[in-house]
Order: structure tokens, then C-alpha cells, then sequence
């Protein structure tokens, strides 16, 4: 479904993508790990389009992608979400929503009809709205809008244009453990043929989600493997785990 | 995202009425001033498509409207066209020029992108003064009505002529607040929020962009055919960037992003400029310091401001879901 070959990336001096590849079955779910700086961001903005690397190859389907524009990856079918909030916040959740649902279905450029009155939009908007529960939520202004809604509705965006690679940096970055329970609910309710990559540091939810986890470290992937071989594994344990049950 | 509230329509009525209503009542100055007043309009309702919901701020309408004349006077003076289809051409030339500013200036933004829509018109400027087969800079005459005559209406009497602009004025804001609610107008205003969102959600937002800039010159070449058939001469003056200023002053006065502020701003830009230049030359002034009031109230203009104190009042504190008319 997506695959990564040889890819590198530098600024400057600094190798931030070493030698990157792997390959996502479709529906598979895929957790990154890797400490700070590792270069995780650095790999999904070269997978979607805005950064280009120095070298290497990504695939979607088996076809080349490095040709392609952000915005013609996206219609490909790849969508992501981002680390830091990245919304229109000069609009109300719904707005928002219906603004991504209707760039899913190709519908935003049309100066004959209203993509907002389009029924089509509309349901997804409001089955996306019931997904990350901002049902109640969907007339409020973004920027009124508490961080918690906000990161729901960061992911919500990246849902709305029903894609089929589904790229998630840091989703439960920032937001308290009741909210990381139902994003554990949110992934396992997920239809099963989406294919998903999440950058996450949390581990429980990294066990609980991965088919398989790669691990990065200094832009490389030091390990991959399923749940169960990252947890017996003594790389990973050095660079991350170490660092994990010192923090837990 | 752009509504079309009850109040705006009612605003956009009344003026017109009342602009219709001067113009029968007064004499042939008042229907000079009532045309003006309409041209001034057109091109500040367009300028505020893209400025006020695609974040162009764009010095370059006054450019769109001359190509417009002067492509109109092309065709039906030097090329002997009737002038509905010369018109048409004067329209399509505007659109294509504004496109094609839109497609080459990409990605710029802010303050880039309104050098950059400057540089395009005082080009526009300098080809048309230096031009002699159109006159240059002195200009260029002989130019025709569209002859209505076959519905009984005679374009050449200036109370018919100042009527066809109030229904060109209302044809206009028509095009424009359909536009801003269909899809295109709903992904622009995406896109004036958050563009590098729009673009990671799938939508080409250099070419919308580039569309939006298009359909906003086919708007301003329209005040250009209203121009040039109005006092039947055209001159490389309507080009200059000054002209686009103003028409900036124009949008800000009357309320950027609400499409009925930029009505309302024409009116009293052009009411106020030829009342007090009647007791002084420094009617700028009085201009500059309403400028600078707007600007520092909340940038809200004239329009914005009397919606923001309505909205206020009419919703209890606290509830501000859903900010209504913006
Ligand atoms: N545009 C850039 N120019 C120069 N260096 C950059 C740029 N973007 C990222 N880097 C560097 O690349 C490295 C990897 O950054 P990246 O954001 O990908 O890390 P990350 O794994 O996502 O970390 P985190 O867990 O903190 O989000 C960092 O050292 C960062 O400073
Ligand atoms: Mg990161």
C-alpha cells in the first residue's frame, strides 16, 4: 500500500532520514517510535509532500508518488494529521469538517453548487463528528475551542477525506489519559482496510494498536518488528524502553 | 464563510433605490455621480472577493479595469465590432489578465503578493501610455454605447445610462455572493485561513487562487466597459495604481470581507470627495483621518462595525457560536 525505499533527507549537514524504507500492508496499522528528534516528523512531511528528500523513493500502490504535489498525493488517497494543531481557526468545527469532507470527495471547487448543503458532506461530517465526539461541539468557533477538542478535531480533519493511507503525528500529544483511552477506541473502530501509520509516544497505545512498530533512532530504523518482538527486543530497549520505564 | 444576511440584502436594495431615486430626482450631475459612484463599486466589490476571502490584496484592479476599456475599445473602435461582443472580449481580456497574475505570482503571499499584483499593473499602465496606434498617453475617443434601442431604451440619455449601471452594480454582487457560497467560495476562504491545510487536504490552491483572481477581474472588467462607454474616451489614467489604491480605501472604509461594505464605501468615498472638494482641495485628508479611525476601531469598516455592534446586542454574552454575518 506504501512503501519507502532508501529514503534520506539532510538540512545542511544534518542527516535527519537515514536509509529509511518499509513497507505497509493495506490495512495495516503501523506505530513509529523513536526518541525526540529522531526524525519522525521529518519522514511524514516528506511522505505527503512538503519536504523533498535528497534521495530515495515512496511508493502508494505500488506508483511513485516523488512526482506529485502535496495536494495530488492527497487525492491519491494520503491524508495526515499534524503534531502541533494546524486547523482553520477562523471557522467552527463544522466548517471544518465540511471543508476536508468536501476536498475528500472532490467537491471543492464547483461555482455551481454549495459543497456545504451537499448531503454527502454532511454525513461525514456528522459520522466524523461521532468518531472524535465533537458532535456536541460542531457549531463552536475553532478558536473557542479547548485544546482537547482541538487535537479531536486535528485528526478529525485528517479523517474527514475518508482516505486510504492515514498518516498520524503525535495524535495524543498534550491531552490527559481519558482522552487517550477513547483514541484507543477511536483506531480499533477505524475500518479494518484503512491503512494507518501513527507516530506516537505513548506506549500502551503503541502495544495495543501496531501490527508492527519501526523503531527510529538518529533518523534510522534501528528495529522493526511486531509488538511482542519490540518488547523483547535490547535495542530498543536501550534507546527507548530504558527512557520509558524510567519516565513510567 | 460569506452569508447573505437579510440586513445585507436589505442594504444592498436600499442603496440601490436610493441611488436610483438621486439620480431621477437630481439633475445630470447627480447621474454622473450615481455612475461613478457604481463603477467605483463594481471593481470594490470585486477587489473585496479576493482580498476579503481569499487574503489578495491586489493593486492591480484599477489595471484590470482599463485593459478591459481599452480591450473594448480595440475591438469596436479599431476593429469596427459591434459593441456587445467587444464588450465581451473587454471582459475576457480582464479575467485572463488576472488569472495569469494569479497563476505566475503562485505561492507569494502578503505583502510579496501585492508588490507583485503592482509591478503587473503599472506594466499594464506603461504598455497602454506608450502605445500610439491607442493614442498613448493622450488617449483615445469615438467610443459607442451598447445600442438598446431595439428595446426601446436609449442608452445615450444619462438618467438610462446611470440606471444600467445600478442594475450592472446589483448584477455584480449578485455573481460575487454567488460564488462565495457555492464551493469555490467556501474552499477560497479555506484556503485565506489556512492554506497550507487546504493544500495537505487536496485541493491545488495555486490554481484556485489563480480562479478566484480570474473571476474577480472578469468583475472589475466590467467596470471597465461601464467606464469607457460612460464618457465615451478612454486614457491610461484609469490604470494607474493609484486608482487600485483607492479602490483598496474604498473596500477597508466599507468593511473588508462582507461584500455590502464595499457598496457602502463607494457611495460615501464619492459623496464625501465631491461634497467637501466643493469647500476645500484637501479632501483626502478628511479621507485619511476616516481611513485611520476605521483602521484603528477594529479594522472592522463602516459596514462590519454597525454588524459587530447588531450581533452584539442581539446575542447574550458568552454565546458566540458561529460568528453570524462574518
Ligand atoms: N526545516 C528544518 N531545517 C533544519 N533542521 C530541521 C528541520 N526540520 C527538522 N529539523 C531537525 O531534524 C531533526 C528531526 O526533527 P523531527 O521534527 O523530524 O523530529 P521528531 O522525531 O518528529 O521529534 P519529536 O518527537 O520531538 O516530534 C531535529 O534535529 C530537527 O531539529
Ligand atoms: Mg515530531
Amino acid at each position: 500500500m506504501l512503501e519507502v525505499r532508501k529514503l534520506c533527507k539532510s538540512f545542511g549537514g544534518l542527516q535527519v532520514t537515514r536509509n529509511v524504507s518499509f513497507v505497509l500492508e493495506p490495512g495495516e496499522r503501523r506505530v513509529i517510535l523513536g526518541p525526540n528528534g529522531a526524525g519522525k516528523t521529518t519522514l511524514f512531511n516528506q511522505l505527503v509532500g512538503t519536504l523533498t528528500p535528497s534521495s530515495g523513493d515512496i511508493l502508494v500502490q505500488g506508483r511513485s508518488v516523488m512526482g506529485l504535489s502535496v495536494s495530488a498525493r492527497a487525492r491519491e488517497g494520503l491524508s495526515r494529521s499534524y503534531q502541533k494543531n494546524n486547523l482553520f481557526e477562523d471557522l467552527s468545527v463544522r466548517e471544518n469538517l465540511m471543508l476536508a469532507a468536501a476536498a475528500g470527495q472532490g467537491k471543492a471547487r464547483s461555482i455551481w453548487r454549495d459543497s456545504f448543503r451537499d448531503a454527502e458532506v454532511r454525513e461525514t461530517v456528522r459520522e466524523v463528528a461521532q468518531q472524535v465526539a465533537l458532535t456536541d461541539m460542531l457549531d463552536m468557533p475553532v478558536r473557542s475551542a479547548s485544546y482537547g477538542s482541538r487535537r479531536q478535531l486535528e485528526v478529525g480533519l485528517a479523517l474527514a477525506t475518508r482516505p486510504r493511507i492515514l498518516l498520524m503525528d503525535e495524535p495524543t500529544s498534550g491531552v490527559g489519559p481519558t482522552m487517550i483511552e477513547s483514541f484507543h477506541r477511536l483506531l480499533h473502530s477505524l475500518p479494518r482496510e484503512l491503512t494507518v501509520l501513527i507516530i506516537e509516544h505513548d506506549m500502551d497505545l503503541a502495544f495495543d494498536v501496531a501490527d508492527r512498530i519501526t523503531v527510529l533512532n538518529f533518523g534510522e530504523v534501528v528495529f522493526e518488528g511486531t509488538p511482542d518482538e519490540t518488547r523483547g527486543n535490547k535495542v530498543v530497549r536501550d534507546i527507548y524502553l530504558g527512557d520509558w520505564q524510567a519516565n513510567a | 464563510m460569506f452569508r447573505q444576511s437579510p440586513a445585507r440584502t436589505l442594504v444592498l436594495l436600499a442603496t440601490l433605490a436610493g441611488l436610483a431615486v438621486y439620480a431621477s430626482a437630481g439633475g445630470y450631475f447627480a447621474r454622473e455621480i450615481v455612475v461613478e459612484i457604481a463603477i467605483l463599486a463594481i471593481l470594490a466589490i470585486s477587489l473585496d472577493v479576493v482580498a476579503g476571502f481569499g487574503g489578495m490584496v491586489s493593486l492591480a484592479h484599477g489595471a484590470m479595469m482599463g485593459l478591459s476599456a481599452y480591450t473594448y475599445a480595440i475591438f469596436s473602435v479599431k476593429l469596427g465590432w459591434p459593441p456587445l461582443p467587444s464588450a465581451l472580449m473587454g471582459i475576457g481580456a480582464s479575467a485572463l489578465f488576472g488569472t495569469a497574475i494569479g497563476w505566475i505570482t503562485g505561492r507569494t503571499t502578503g505583502i510579496f503578493f501585492i508588490m507583485a499584483t503592482l509591478a503587473f499593473g503599472q506594466m499594464a499602465y506603461t504598455v497602454f501610455f506608450k502605445w500610439r496606434w491607442l493614442g498613448g498617453d493622450d488617449g483615445l475617443g469615438g467610443l459607442s454605447r451598447f445600442d438598446l434601442g431595439w428595446l426601446g431604451i436609449k442608452m445615450g440619455d444619462s438618467l438610462t445610462f446611470a440606471f444600467f449601471a445600478l442594475v450592472m452594480v446589483l448584477a455584480v454582487y449578485a455573481a460575487a455572493a454567488w460564488v462565495l457560497r457555492t464551493a469555490f467560495g467556501r474552499t477560497l476562504t479555506g484556503i485565506h485561513t489556512n492554506e497550507d491545510r487546504m493544500r495537505a487536504l487536496g485541493v491545488s490552491t495555486v490554481v484556485h487562487r489563480a480562479q478566484a483572481l480570474g473571476f474577480s477581474a472578469m468583475l472589475a472588467g466590467v467596470a471597465g466597459i461601464i467606464a469607457a462607454q460612460h464618457i465615451l474616451y478612454i486614457s491610461p489614467e484609469m490604470l494607474v495604481w493609484t486608482v487600485s489604491g483607492e479602490v483598496l480605501i474604498v473596500v477597508i472604509l466599507g468593511g473588508l470581507g462582507t461584500l455590502i461594505g464595499p457598496l457602502l464605501g463607494a457611495v460615501i468615498f464619492v459623496l464625501l470627495k465631491h461634497e467637501i472638494s466643493a469647500y476645500t482641495n484637501h479632501w483626502h485628508i478628511v479621507i485619511g483621518i476616516l481611513l485611520i479611525a476605521t483602521v484603528l476601531s477594529g479594522g472592522r469598516g463602516i459596514y462590519g462595525q454597525v454588524e459587530h455592534w447588531l450581533t452584539r446586542r442581539t446575542q447574550p454574552a458568552g454565546k458566540t457560536a458561529e460568528a453570524p454575518d462574518a
